[in-house]
């Protein structure tokens, strides 16, 4: 145990972390009830705001109905064209193969179910010299979405695309925390910038787990912190001041833009939400860093 | 085995209109709350969870598995046999 975590720490390069399995296991007494307060708290926050537990949900909800039309232009807007970047590196990290089974977690709009199947086509086709094989027509994936304005905005794109979705796209409402899919049927699961609304992380992950195969992989990518010195304070002016004009501009809600800063800010950090996945029974778990910690991608492997 | 299975459920829904729900969703759906399989009721084109008696609707081809969004069973008639949604694992 003590070679392998030392093998570990050997192989991080400046962007990597790993969470050393010592770390979680010397889980006392006081660090659990940090962890469960903690969890209360941001199952009880709409950004700044105090809301009961149980208003949540609606409260996303609503903020994703407002926005799900502009959707796509304004992730491109805040990020300056960056979330493409970061959802391609979310989706080569994932290794998708013909014939796998995938499911993408509050992936509404359809960007990561996409990309996942043209990496699949160039994968097949590339080593089957462009005839379709049995097992790229088993490929499928699953997206799944709490809100169906968002996948309905999916589901047209997907035409637009030319996917024939029943073929080896589908489209699901369904809650993060109780996922309607059977146990250890997915071979991957993907969360992009999602598990930041979901009121119980925990259940989520949990729900994660449940549903992945043995050996299956687990990758979130999400906003997370940043701790770089004055590029943090240009990042806080940034949040702060611009993007919740540019939703009131562009999207005609200055609101829920100004809920989607705040959230970001009260989301675990890198090294927590790390160790949350690994609670839920993930192993090797590490995250990347993206944009100094603008966002990072944590990935975990099912054993 | 699997593929004629496909086969049979394609070429019954283009002669029968649109039945039931696509293979790949029936081999992976179960109700979010029991986990366990779902029912398609033709007559009302919705999800059925006999475990613990709720119905999903099917919006815009879109089945809705939110928990919350369930509406329990009283009427006895979206109880009885209709379309059990198979699987590969039962045959």
């Amino acid at each position: 145990m003590a070679l392998r975590a030392s093998r570990r720490l050997a192989s991080c390069s400046s962007h990597r972390r790993l969470l050393l399995p010592s770390q979680a296991q010397a889980s006392c007494n006081p660090t659990v009830a940090a962890a469960s307060a903690f969890l209360h708290s941001h199952a009880t926050s709409f950004g700044y705001k105090q809301v009961r537990e149980e208003e949540k949900s609606r409260l996303v909800g609503n903020v994703f109905s407002s926005v799900a039309s502009s959707y796509d232009l304004m992730n491109d807007l805040m990020s300056v064209g960056l979330h493409r970047l970061w959802k391609d590196r979310l989706v080569s990290k994932l290794n998708p193969f013909p014939g796998m089974k995938h499911l993408d977690v509050a992936g509404g709009t359809g960007d990561v179910a996409f990309r996942v199947l043209e990496r699949v086509k160039s994968v097949g086709h590339r080593a089957m010299q462009g005839t379709l094989t049995d097992t790229e027509e088993d490929t499928h994936i699953y997206v799944c979405d709490i809100n169906p304005n968002m996948l309905n905005v999916g589901k047209k794109r997907a035409t637009e695309r030319g996917y024939n979705d029943e073929h080896c796209l589908s489209w699901i409402q369904g809650d993060a925390e109780a996922l309607s899919f059977e146990d250890e049927s997915m071979d991957g699961y993907t969360i992009a910038f999602g598990i930041r609304n979901v009121t119980h992380i925990e259940k989520a992950l949990s729900e994660a787990y449940r549903v992945l195969k043995r050996g299956g992989r687990f990758l979130c990518l999400e906003l997370s912190h940043v701790d770089v010195p004055v590029f943090k304070q240009i990042y806080d002016v940034y949040s702060f001041s611009v993007v919740p004009t540019m939703g009131e501009l562009v999207a005609g809600d200055r609101q829920s833009y100004q809920y989607l800063v705040e959230s970001i800010r009260r989301f675990p950090n890198q090294e927590k939400f790390a160790q949350m996945i690994q609670e839920a029974g993930f192993e090797r778990v590490e995250y990347e860093n993206l944009v100094g910690g603008v966002v990072a991608i944590h990935s975990g492997l099912k054993l | 085995m699997r593929r004629t299975a496909s086969m049979l459920l394609s070429h019954a829904g283009a002669s029968a209109g649109r039945r039931g729900i696509p293979q790949a969703l029936a081999d992976v759906l179960v109700c979010p709350l029991s986990k366990k399989p779902l029912r398609y009721c033709e007559a009302t084109g919705s999800l059925v969870s006999d475990a613990v008696g709720v119905s999903f609707p099917i919006e815009d081809g879109i089945p809705s598995l939110v928990p919350k969004d369930g509406k329990l069973l009283e009427d006895d008639s979206e109880k009885s046999e209709q379309e059990p949604i198979t699987r590969d694992s039962s045959r």
